[in-house]
C-alpha cells in the first residue's frame, strides 16, 4: 500500500478521498489554489502545497505545478478524483513516466475508452449494442450516405466530446452539411480535435449507467445499474440506483453484457458504463475512466467502499473478496446534488455561508465540504453538497429524502435546495416516470410567474 | 507548504516574525481582513491593522542548468490519524505595519535553491543589494532550474526560506527593503 497519496482535485471529492485515505492508514498531501486556502480539503488532508491562483488552468489543470507537489511532498500516488485531470491521459502518462502512480485506469486504457470513436468500436467487438451510427466521418459523402441508412433524426458527437459538450441534433436533410460543418469547427475550439461522427437521436431516453470495478487479472465486479435521467444541459442532478425501469432479467442481461465487454478490453480500476435506453433496448453511449460524482448510490445499496478499492488496486492489489461477480442492489439509494445557483436563472451563486444546518439520521449520508463561515469560490463548479439517502424500497427512499431536504438549511448563498424538493414530489418521478427532457417539462411547469 | 500534525514542519522553523511579516503580505494582496495558519505545531492569527507593504511577483526565467543533486523529499511525516483542523478561534494575534518592504515570493512549486550549484557561493545573502532583473535564486520544478530575478530594486533584509526547501505557488522567498 501507498505511504502517502497526493490529491489533485478540490471540494468534496477531495475530502472523499481523504477519508479513504484516512481509513487505509494512507497520509495525504491537498494541493489547492489560492481561492481554496480556507478549503476543508486543506485543512483535513496531512500536508497542503499550494500550486497556484484562482484560475484553474494555472492550479488545479496545471500539470506541471502537480507534479512538482507530489514531488516535493514524497508522494508516490495521485488521486485524480473528478473533472479537471481525472480523464487526461496525458496527465495519467505524465504521472507514471515520473514514477508516480495515477490512481485510476493505465492510460492506454484512458485513451482507448476516452476517444468515443475508438469506444464504441471496442465496445462493438465486445458485443455490446450500440446505436446505429457511424465512425470517423471523413467526407460530407460519408454522411450523406449514412443517413440514408440510419434515418433521422441524427446527432453530430465530437468524438473528444463529453458531458453534452460537443453535440448537434439534425432533423432534416437539407440542415446536414451546414451543422456538420457548425460542429466540426466547434469540436475543434473545445477539444482540439474536428473528429465527428454521428449516430441515431434516440427522442426521449433515460440515462442508466453501470458500475464497473476490475483489476487487470481477471478480477470483475458489476455493482449494477444507476439511472440519472434527472439533468439539466446534460448536467445530473438526481441519481439513483437501482433504476426504476428495470426488472431483474434485464438488470442481469446488462450487467453480463458489460462485464463480458471490461474482460474484453482487461480493464482496470473503477469505470462506468453509460447506456441510453429507450423501450426495453441499451444502447452504448460513452464510458468513464474514473470514479463518478453518483459513485455514493452505489456504495449505498452495495455496502462497499468504491474510493477505497480504488487505492488499493491502484497500489497492485487485486480486486478484494467483497468485490466479485454481479451485485444485486440491496434497497434504494437516491443522491440530490446540492449547487450553490440562484433558483431560478441558474446562474452560479458564490458567497460566504453564513448558517448551516447539514441533514442527519438513519439512512441520510451528506458528501460535503462546505461549512458555516465558508466563502464558496466564483471560480469552480457549483456542488456544494451531496445529500444521498438510503432505504429499503424506492418509496421509502423518497420519503427519507424529502424527510432530509427538510432539515437541510444554507444560507447567506443561493441553492437548488428548494428545486429539489419540488422535484421528488412531482407525479411523473414519484412514480419513476423518467426520461432525460423530465427537468425541462418540470421547469416549464414550475416557471415562477413573472411580474 | 503546510503540514499538520504534532511533528515539526519540513524546513528549520522560520522565525514567527518572518512569518507574520509574510502573512501581512497575503492579507493585503487578497484584501482579506485575517488569516490564520498552522505550521509545525504553532498557530499564527494576524488581523489587518494598517501597515501597507507592497509586494513583488518573482518572474521565473527557465533554463535546464543541471548541477544541483535531486531534491530530497520534505517528509514530515505526520500521522494519517492526523490531528483535527482548527476551524476557529485564534490562538494569537499580532498587528503589523511594515512600510517600504516588498517580499520575493515563488512562482510555482518547487525546491528552493540559494545557489547556482551545490558548491558554489549564494546569488544573494542578507544586505545584498539587488537589482531589477538580477537572478537571485533558483526553484528547481519538474526537474528544470527556474533562475528567479527580482523585479524589484533594494536590499535583501531576510531570506525566508532554507537551501533545498520545498516551496509552494506565492510563498515569500526574501524580504527585501525596498529602495
Amino acid at each position: 500500500m501507498f505511504k502517502r497519496i497526493l490529491i489533485a482535485n478540490r471540494g468534496e471529492i477531495a475530502l472523499r478521498v481523504i477519508r479513504a485515505c484516512r481509513e487505509l492508514g494512507v497520509e495525504t498531501v491537498a494541493v489547492h489554489s489560492l481561492a481554496d486556502t480556507n478549503a476543508l480539503h486543506v485543512k483535513f488532508a496531512d500536508e497542503s502545497v499550494c500550486i497556484g491562483p484562482a484560475p484553474a488552468k494555472e492550479s488545479y489543470l496545471h500539470i506541471p505545478a502537480i507534479i512538482s507537489a507530489a514531488e516535493v511532498t514524497g508522494a508516490e500516488a495521485i488521486h485524480p478524483g473528478y473533472g479537471f485531470l481525472s480523464e487526461n491521459a496525458e496527465f495519467a502518462e505524465m504521472t507514471e513516466r515520473c514514477g508516480l502512480k495515477f490512481i485510476g485506469p493505465p492510460s492506454k486504457i484512458m485513451r482507448l475508452m476516452g476517444g468515443k470513436i475508438s469506444a464504441r468500436k471496442a465496445m462493438v467487438e465486445a458485443g455490446v449494442p450500440i446505436l446505429p451510427g457511424t465512425g470517423l466521418l471523413e467526407t460530407d459523402d460519408q454522411a450523406m450516405t449514412a443517413v440514408e441508412e440510419i434515418g433521422f433524426p441524427i446527432i453530430i458527437k465530437a468524438s473528444a466530446g463529453g458531458g453534452g459538450r460537443g453535440m448537434k441534433i439534425v432533423k432534416d436533410r437539407e440542415r446536414l452539411l451546414a451543422q456538420l460543418e457548425v460542429a466540426r469547427a466547434e469540436a475543434l475550439a473545445g477539444f482540439g480535435s474536428s473528429d465527428v461522427y454521428l449516430e441515431r437521436y434516440v427522442e426521449a431516453p433515460r440515462h442508466i449507467e453501470v458500475q464497473v470495478v476490475a483489476d487487470g487479472k481477471g478480477g470483475v465486479a458489476i455493482l449494477g445499474e444507476r439511472e440519472c435521467s434527472i439533468q439539466r444541459r446534460h448536467q445530473k442532478l438526481v441519481e439513483e440506483a437501482p433504476s426504476a425501469a428495470l426488472d431483474d432479467n434485464q438488470r442481469e442481461q446488462l450487467m453480463a453484457v458489460c462485464e463480458k465487454a471490461m474482460r474484453a478490453i482487461n480493464y482496470s480500476n473503477v469505470g462506468t458504463l453509460e447506456f441510453l435506453y429507450e423501450r426495453g433496448n441499451f444502447y452504448f453511449m460513452e464510458m468513464n475512466t474514473r470514479i463518478q460524482v453518483e459513485h455514493t448510490v452505489t456504495e449505498m445499496v452495495t455496502g462497499l467502499d468504491l474510493v477505497r478499492e480504488q487505492i488499493k488496486l491502484a497500489a497492485g492489489e487485486p480486486l478484494s473478496p467483497a468485490f466479485t461477480g454481479r451485485f444485486r442492489p440491496r434497497g434504494h439509494a437516491i443522491e440530490c446534488r446540492v449547487n450553490a445557483e440562484d433558483p431560478i436563472k441558474f446562474t452560479p451563486s458564490p458567497g460566504r455561508i453564513t448558517a448551516l444546518n447539514l441533514p442527519g439520521g438513519f439512512g441520510v449520508r451528506v458528501d460535503t465540504h462546505i461549512y458555516e463561515g465558508y466563502v464558496v469560490p466564483p471560480n469552480y463548479d457549483s456542488l456544494l453538497a451531496k445529500l444521498i439517502v438510503h432505504a429499503e424500497d424506492r418509496h421509502s427512499a423518497i420519503r427519507r429524502l424529502r424527510r432530509a431536504l427538510g432539515e437541510f438549511v444554507v444560507e447567506g448563498i443561493q441553492t437548488n435546495l428548494d428545486f429539489h424538493r419540488r422535484l421528488i414530489d412531482h407525479p411523473d418521478f414519484v412514480a419513476g416516470r423518467l426520461d432525460t427532457h423530465f427537468l425541462e417539462r418540470f421547469s416549464t411547469e414550475n416557471a415562477p410567474a413573472v411580474a | 507548504m503546510r503540514a499538520k500534525g504534532k511533528k515539526p514542519a519540513p524546513s528549520a522553523p522560520l522565525g514567527i516574525e518572518a512569518r507574520v511579516d509574510a502573512l501581512a503580505e497575503i492579507l493585503r494582496r487578497h484584501e482579506l481582513n485575517e488569516i490564520e495558519v498552522e505550521e509545525g505545531g504553532v498557530r499564527i492569527y494576524v488581523r489587518r491593522g494598517g501597515g501597507d507593504a507592497a509586494l513583488v511577483h518573482a518572474a521565473p526565467m527557465f533554463h535546464g542548468a543541471p548541477g544541483h543533486a535531486a531534491p530530497t523529499p520534505h517528509a514530515p511525516a505526520p500521522t494519517a490519524s492526523g490531528a483535527t483542523p482548527s476551524l476557529s478561534s485564534p490562538s494569537s494575534s499580532t498587528d503589523t505595519g511594515d512600510g517600504n518592504v516588498a517580499y520575493v515570493t515563488s512562482p510555482f512549486v518547487g525546491t528552493f535553491y540559494r545557489s547556482p550549484s551545490p558548491d558554489s557561493a549564494p546569488f544573494v545573502d542578507v544586505g545584498t543589494r539587488i537589482k531589477k532583473g538580477q537572478v537571485i535564486c533558483i526553484v528547481e520544478a519538474m526537474k528544470l532550474m527556474n533562475e528567479i530575478e527580482s523585479e524589484i530594486e533594494g536590499s535583501i533584509v531576510q531570506i525566508l526560506v532554507e537551501n533545498g526547501q520545498a516551496v509552494e505557488y506565492g510563498e515569500p522567498l526574501f524580504k527585501i527593503k525596498v529602495g
